[in-house]
């Protein structure tokens, strides 16, 4: 692990007491480092510690244990310059004052974060410009739509120019157009054009896959792996995945009789079950899944296909993205 | 210090967005004043009582309460407003961006505390004005600077409370049944509302409030009772040397407890 990362992470742990006895490990002896300029993405589903990591880093939360360093500056001894050279957003709508007005969302957060008095009218000019919310500057937050509202987030966000950015679900609950433009946002203008290192967690593959140059899978407080999205996919024993997407209720379990499939996944998506058998010999089990899923549901379609970073996920941890 | 000023802004900005609320802020000092109008009348049959004036040592029983009623218009509305604010801040779900910011979050909450402070004082104007027209208190402008000293004094430690209210908030969340303990402690021991000399037991507790000094000096100089000025004031300023400090610590200490428990931002 280098130690000139822009965020570092040594054996980070963090334990939530539920009760007199039970506990729970949110983080449990993470590492990494990520370099300045990257865009490192932590994938997980639900529940796998990510935004726990996100609170520790961000000076949220005490870890219990490990060390983190933000810029070269330690979260514990400098939380000040930490926090000066960060900026957090979060996914959900609620980071905002939806009484007040773009201009003085943007301005109180400008004070907040220490932007020069001088430059703060620019600053806000600037950035609903480069948001597309210039129409909007005094228009109340509670009459912009969810996506305006993250758009503003993101602003907020940016007000102090800060160089590292750690981003939280960005696109939650957000409409496939909003969702693309932070999307596009996130890679094209902050991390290759302003050069901002950034630390994303997702629990959407395909977000992960298309923006990150480098994704640590994280489940139950730990990470299972950590390498660019092609090395994990090829890292798959078995290239071919049998996908099978039926209409019906299925259970994991009516697989369980399958021996020679690696892994088997089953998630829903827009009312659609998806199946899909992680193997090198689809051929050769085809006819029995097929058997097994006509049982229980109604077959739409059948396809063989090379594995994704879900399927990878699966493989290692036997959990889904979308669990939690 | 912009922090501050925008602190109040912002709150003030808020508070524009919700008319009612602003209406209630209006027409709350008259809503004050008339049941106490009413309650010495009924009581006394006048607005003055020898036996009153035995032990409060003024004979004007409206008067007397009116002032109680001012200055615990600064100390519920610091104790309440400041305790609630980093709540009003869940609901908002700004509060982990606020926290997250580059800056000590005593100069928020002090930015709260101005904001509370500010509100508060245009309500006491408008009570005192109350007094002075209706109730013929003298108020020379010989008596504004003491009165402004005294209310200033007030303020100052108020915060110093206002900061353990905004911690004992972040702490067990739902800290009303407290703070409204805590205010009827007050009431009950120290001189609001009555002389405590009524009694020897809330006489001998009101010594260590902070209030009854305040309360002391603002009577003094209003109702032309006598009070010892330095004594009063020295008192004060130790209390807010004390308080405004421990506050700061108790919030710091209770924010790091928070962070480590990883309950900042629950409802």
């Amino acid at each position: 692990m280098s130690e000139n990362g822009h965020i570092v992470v040594k054996g980070i742990h963090k334990i939530f007491k539920k009760g007199r006895t039970d506990e729970v490990r949110a983080v449990d002896g993470v590492d990494f480092s990520i370099m300045k300029g990257e865009l490192f993405g932590l994938l997980g589903p639900n529940g796998a510690g990510k935004t726990t990591l996100i609170k520790c880093i961000s000076t949220l939360l005490i870890p219990d244990d490990g060390s983190v360093t933000v810029g070269g500056y330690d979260i514990y001894k400098e939380s000040l310059e930490v926090r000066r050279h960060i900026g957090v957003l979060t996914g959900g709508e609620r980071s905002l004052y939806w009484k007040l007005t773009p201009v003085e969302n943007l301005r109180y957060f400008a004070a907040l974060y220490g932007v020069p008095r001088k430059s703060v009218r620019k600053r806000i000019e600037f950035l609903l410009e480069l948001m597309g919310l210039t129409d909007k500057a005094t228009v109340r937050v509670e009459k912009l739509s969810s996506g305006m509202k993250q758009k503003l987030s993101l602003a907020r966000v940016l007000v102090h120019d800060p160089p590292i950015l750690l981003v939280d679900e960005p696109t939650l609950g957000l409409d496939p157009y909003f969702a693309r433009f932070i999307r596009d946002f996130i890679k094209n203008e902050l991390n290759r054009r302003l050069g901002k290192t950034i630390l994303l967690t997702t629990h959407y593959m395909d977000e992960a896959d298309e923006l990150c140059e480098r994704i640590a899978f994280m489940n139950r407080g730990k990470i299972e792996a950590m390498d660019t999205p092609v090395r994990l996919k090829q890292s798959m024993p078995q290239k071919q995945v049998l996908e099978i997407k039926c209409q019906g209720s299925l259970d994991k379990g009516i697989f369980d009789g399958i021996r020679e499939a690696a892994s088997i996944n089953v998630s829903h998506d827009d009312g659609l079950v998806y199946v899909r058998v992680n193997t090198d010999n689809p051929e050769v089990i085809l006819s029995n899944i097929i058997e097994l899923v006509r049982e229980k549901a109604k077959i739409v379609s059948v396809r063989v296909t090379v594995p994704t970073l879900e399927d990878v996920f699966v493989h290692l941890t036997g959990a889904s993205l979308k669990d939690g | 210090m912009w922090v501050i000023i925008e602190e109040v802004r912002k709150s003030f900005r808020i508070l524009l967005a919700y008319p009612v609320e602003v209406v209630f802020w209006i027409f709350s000092p008259l809503l004050w004043v008339i049941p106490l109008v009413f309650q010495g009348k009924a009581l006394i049959g006048a607005f003055s009582s020898t036996p009153f004036g035995s032990l409060a040592g003024t004979d004007e029983f409206i008067p007397y309460v009116l002032i109680g009623a001012i200055v615990s218009t600064y100390m519920f509305s610091a104790v309440w407003s400041m305790g609630n604010s980093f709540r009003d801040e869940t609901y908002y779900g700004t509060l982990e961006h606020i926290l997250s910011a580059p800056v000590q979050p005593g100069y928020i909450l002090i930015g709260k505390g101005l904001y509370n402070s500010i509100l508060s004082t245009s309500f006491v104007i408008v009570q005192l004005l109350i007094c002075v027209f209706i109730f013929g208190l003298n108020i020379t402008l010989a008596k504004i600077f003491p009165i402004f000293l005294f209310l200033f004094l007030l303020i100052v430690g108020l915060y110093g409370i206002g900061f353990m209210a905004a911690a004992l908030t972040l702490l067990i969340k739902e800290a009303h049944g407290m703070l409204h303990m805590f205010e009827y402690v007050l009431f009950l021991f120290s001189p609001i509302r009555y002389p405590v000399e009524v009694n020897p037991i809330t006489k001998a507790i009101s010594v260590f409030i902070p209030l009854t000094y305040a309360l002391i000096a603002l009577r003094g100089l209003l109702l032309n009772i006598e009070f010892n000025f330095w004594k009063n004031s020295i008192i004060l300023l130790a209390i807010d040397c004390t308080l405004l400090p421990l506050g700061l610590f108790v919030f710091r200490r209770i924010e790091k407890r928070t962070k480590t428990r990883g309950t900042l931002a629950d409802y």
